[in-house]
C-alpha cells in the first residue's frame, strides 16, 4: 500500500525520535489502561448494586399505588393487582412479578415483643424475585396452601427467643384503627448473614395481612428484569397502559440512597478518568509542541514551498492519531487482563467491611467485581484518540503560526 | 525586452524589534524580467535576503508596491500567498533544507503533492532527479548524500512545481567549487531550456560569473544594475514559448 507522502512524513516524523515516541505512547497506554480498570470496575460494582437491590426484595421497578411516591405510606393498596399483573407479564424480558402488602406490627412471645414490618407476599414468587428468602438456615419457606404461619429472621427469632414451630402472635392496627391479632407458626428462621435485614424479616402469606388489616389488595407488584438495561423501555411500555390509581417507580425512587451512591462513584470516576485524561493531554501536548519547535525550520520550508495551514494541520493530527492508536492497543493489552481479572476475582472487601454488607436492607456480597466485555475496546480507542488528536491542536495551531521568513531568517 | 515578473516600485521593508526599527529596504524600484538569470549581491546587511523573502511572497513590504505576476502582495490574503508560492514560485536555500525524514524522491513529490498531482508525481519527480543526474540516488534520505547531491535536490523540488521563478538564497554558500560548477550550470541550462527565471542573492563570485545581470543592493536601495548579457528570452521568445 502506497501512503501518501503526508502520512509518511507524519510516520517518519515520529520514528525520527523514537525514545520519545515510545514514552509517549507508553504515557498514552498506562494513562488509557488506568483508565479502563477503573471504569470496568465502577460498572461492574454499579451493576452489582443494581443487582443486589433488585434481588433483596426492591425489584427493577415496583408498581404502587399513585399516592405512593409521595407518602410512602403502607396502607395504600392497589385494588385491582391481579389485572395489574396480568398487564405486567405482557411485557417483554419481565423474569417474576412478586405481590407484596406490608404493614407495621407487633410480634409477640410470651412476655418479649419485636416490632417489624410484616410482609405479606406470594411465597411461588418471592422466592424468585428475593433472594433473602434463599438464606433459609431453619426450617423452608411459606406454602400458599398452609396458612398462619410465618418466616422470620434470626435477629427476630433471637430477640424473641423463638424457635421452629414456635407460636407467635402478630398484632396490627387496622384500617379502623383497631388492633387485630393472630396467631402464627415459625415454619422457617432467614440467616442472610446481615444482622440488620435479619433483625427486620417477617414473611406471611398475602392473605394473611388482608385479614389483619382490613385491606384489600396488595402494596406493591416488585418487578424484576432478565436485562436491566430494559428498564427505561419496561416502564415506559408499562406506563402507558396503566390506570391512573396506580404508579411506576424505578429502584432509584425506591431505594435512593442506593441510587445516590452508585451516582457519586460513577461521577467520581468520571472525575478521575478526566484527571488521568488531561494529565495524558498535557503530557503528549508538551511533547509535541517540542516536536514543532524543533521542526520550526522545517515547517517554514514547508510553508515556503506552499503547504497550507490545513495540511500542516493534517500532519499535526495524523502523528497524533498514530500516537493514539498506539497507545490505545498498548492500552488495551496493559489494561485488558487487569479488567478480566478485577471481572473473575473482584476485590474482596470483607476485610474492611467485615462479612455484614446491608445498606437499607439490600445485601451486598463483599467480592466487588468488574464489567468486563467488548466494550473496553472502542473505549480505549475513544479515550486514547481523543485526548492525543486534541493534544495535538495547539501544537499544530503554533506550527502554523510559524512565520517562515523569521523562522528562515534565524538559520542565517 | 520580456515581460516583468515582478515589479517592486519603491519598496520599503521595515522590521520592528520593539526595542528599534530595522530598516532593511529603503525605496528599491527593480523589475524582474521573464527570463532572467539574476544576481543580488552586496554586503552583509544591505537586504538582499529581505528582497528575496518579498518577492517569495514569504513577507509582505511595509511600503511601496510590488506586484508579483500582476498581483500586488500587499493585497493577497496569506492563503492567496501560499497558492502564489505553490504554483509559480520555486526556493533554493542556502542549507537545501530538505526534509530530513523523506527521500531525494519523495522530497520532490511532496511539492507535487501538495500541488493537487496524483499518481502521476512519482514519474515526474523521477523524471526531474533524472534530467539532474540524480536517479540512483532518488531513494537515498538527504544525510545519506553529499552537500551538492542535497542542493540538486533542492533544485529538482524548486522546480518540480513548474514555476516561473525560482528564487536561491546562497545556493552555493556550502558548496565546494566542482559541485558549485555544477550546480549552476544545471540550473542555467533549466533557464536556457525551459525558460525558468532565477533570482539569487549571492556574495560568491561563481554566481556573479554565471550571472547576465546582476543587482547590487547597498543599504537596502538598488546602487547598479548591470546587465552583463541579454537575456535569450525576448518578447517574441516567450510569446513563442507559451503558444
Amino acid at each position: 500500500m502506497r501512503y501518501s507522502i503526508s502520512i509518511r512524513y507524519a510516520l517518519r516524523s515520529l520514528r525520527r525520535h523514537t525514545r520519545r515516541t515510545i514514552l509517549a505512547v507508553l504515557g498514552i497506554s498506562l494513562g488509557c489502561a488506568v483508565c479502563l480498570f477503573m471504569v470496568a470496575f465502577v460498572r461492574g460494582e454499579g451493576k452489582m448494586m443494581l443487582k443486589a437491590a433488585a434481588e433483596s426484595g426492591a425489584g427493577h421497578f415496583r408498581v404502587v399505588p399513585a399516592r405512593w411516591p409521595q407518602t410512602r405510606e403502607n396502607d395504600l393498596r392497589l385494588r385491582q393487582w391481579r389485572s395489574v399483573r396480568r398487564r405486567v407479564h405482557q411485557i417483554e424480558d419481565v423474569k417474576v412479578v412478586a405481590v407484596h402488602a406490608r404493614k407495621e406490627g407487633l410480634l409477640a412471645f410470651g412476655t418479649r415483643v419485636a416490632g417489624v414490618e410484616i410482609v405479606g407476599v406470594d411465597p411461588n414468587a418471592e422466592q424468585v424475585a428475593n433472594r433473602l428468602v434463599r438464606h433459609i438456615a431453619e426450617g423452608r419457606y411459606l406454602d400458599a396452601a398452609e396458612p398462619g404461619t410465618t418466616v422470620v429472621g434470626r435477629g427476630v427469632a433471637e430477640r424473641l427467643d423463638v424457635g421452629l414451630d414456635d407460636p407467635l402472635m402478630v398484632t396490627v392496627a387496622d384500617a379502623a384503627g383497631q388492633m387485630n391479632s393472630a396467631m402464627l407458626r415459625i415454619v422457617g428462621i432467614v440467616e442472610t448473614g446481615s444482622k440488620d435485614i435479619d433483625a427486620t424479616i417477617c414473611h406471611v402469606n398475602l392473605p394473611e395481612v388482608g385479614t389483619l388489616t382490613g385491606l384489600a389488595g396488595a402494596g406493591d407488584l416488585t418487578v424484576l428484569l432478565d436485562d436491566p438495561k430494559r428498564l427505561e423501555y419496561a416502564v415506559k411500555e408499562l406506563e402507558a397502559g396503566l390506570s391512573n390509581d396506580c404508579a411506576v417507580v424505578t429502584w432509584q425512587v425506591i431505594v435512593p440512597e442506593l441510587a445516590s451512591g452508585v451516582k457519586v462513584d460513577e461521577t467520581w470516576t468520571r472525575l478521575t478518568v478526566a484527571v488521568v485524561m488531561i494529565v495524558v493531554f498535557l503530557g503528549i501536548m508538551s511533547a509535541q509542541l517540542a516536536a514543532v519547535l524543533e521542526r520550526r525550520r522545517e515547517f517554514a520550508v514547508l510553508s515556503a514551498l506552499g503547504m497550507k495551514s490545513g495540511r500542516l494541520i493534517s500532519v499535526m493530527l495524523i502523528e497524533g492519531l498514530i500516537l493514539g492508536l498506539a497507545g490505545s492497543i498498548l492500552g488495551l493489552i496493559f489494561g485488558l487482563p487487569a479488567a478480566y481479572y478485577i471481572a473473575t476475582h473482584g476485590i474482596d472487601f470483607s476485610g474492611m467491611y467485615g462479612a455484614d454488607m446491608s445498606v437499607s436492607n439490600i445485601l451486598f456480597d463483599p467480592v466487588f467485581k468488574g464489567d468486563f466485555g467488548w466494550w473496553l475496546i472502542p473505549l480505549a480507542f475513544e479515550l486514547a484518540v481523543s485526548a492525543t488528536v486534541l493534544s495535538s491542536l495547539y501544537p499544530a495551531w503554533f506550527a502554523i503560526r510559524t512565520n517562515p521568513a523569521a523562522a528562515l531568517r534565524v538559520e542565517h | 525586452m520580456a515581460e516583468p515578473l515582478v515589479r517592486a516600485d519603491e519598496v520599503t521593508k521595515v522590521y520592528d524589534t520593539g526595542k528599534l526599527e530595522v530598516h532593511a529596504l529603503t525605496g528599491v524600484t527593480l523589475d524582474v524580467r521573464k527570463g532572467d538569470f539574476m544576481a543580488i549581491v552586496g554586503p552583509s546587511g544591505s537586504g538582499k535576503t529581505t528582497f528575496l523573502n518579498l518577492v517569495g511572497a514569504l513577507d509582505v513590504p511595509t511600503n511601496g508596491r510590488l506586484e508579483i505576476l500582476g498581483d500586488d502582495l500587499s493585497a493577497l490574503s496569506k492563503r492567496r500567498r501560499a497558492d502564489l508560492r505553490l504554483h509559480s514560485l520555486g526556493f533554493v536555500f542556502q542549507a537545501y533544507n530538505l526534509v530530513p525524514v523523506l527521500t531525494a524522491r519523495e522530497n520532490v513529490e511532496f511539492v507535487l503533492e501538495l500541488q493537487g498531482v496524483g499518481a502521476a508525481r512519482g514519474g515526474r519527480a523521477m523524471d526531474i532527479l533524472e534530467q539532474l543526474g540524480l536517479r540512483e540516488f532518488a531513494d537515498r534520505r538527504p544525510n545519506e548524500l553529499s552537500g551538492g547531491q542535497q542542493q540538486r535536490v533542492a533544485v529538482a523540488r524548486a522546480v518540480a512545481s513548474r514555476p516561473k521563478l525560482v528564487l536561491a538564497d546562497e545556493p552555493t554558500a556550502n558548496l565546494d567549487g566542482e559541485n558549485a560548477e555544477t550546480l549552476l550550470t544545471m540550473m542555467r541550462g533549466l533557464n536556457e531550456e525551459h525558460g525558468i527565471t532565477f533570482v539569487f542573492s549571492t556574495h560568491d563570485p561563481r554566481v556573479v560569473a554565471h550571472a547576465r545581470r546582476v543587482v547590487t543592493l547597498v543599504d537596502g536601495r538598488v546602487a547598479k544594475d548591470q546587465a552583463k548579457s541579454p537575456s535569450p528570452f525576448s518578447a517574441e521568445q516567450s510569446k513563442r514559448q507559451e503558444e
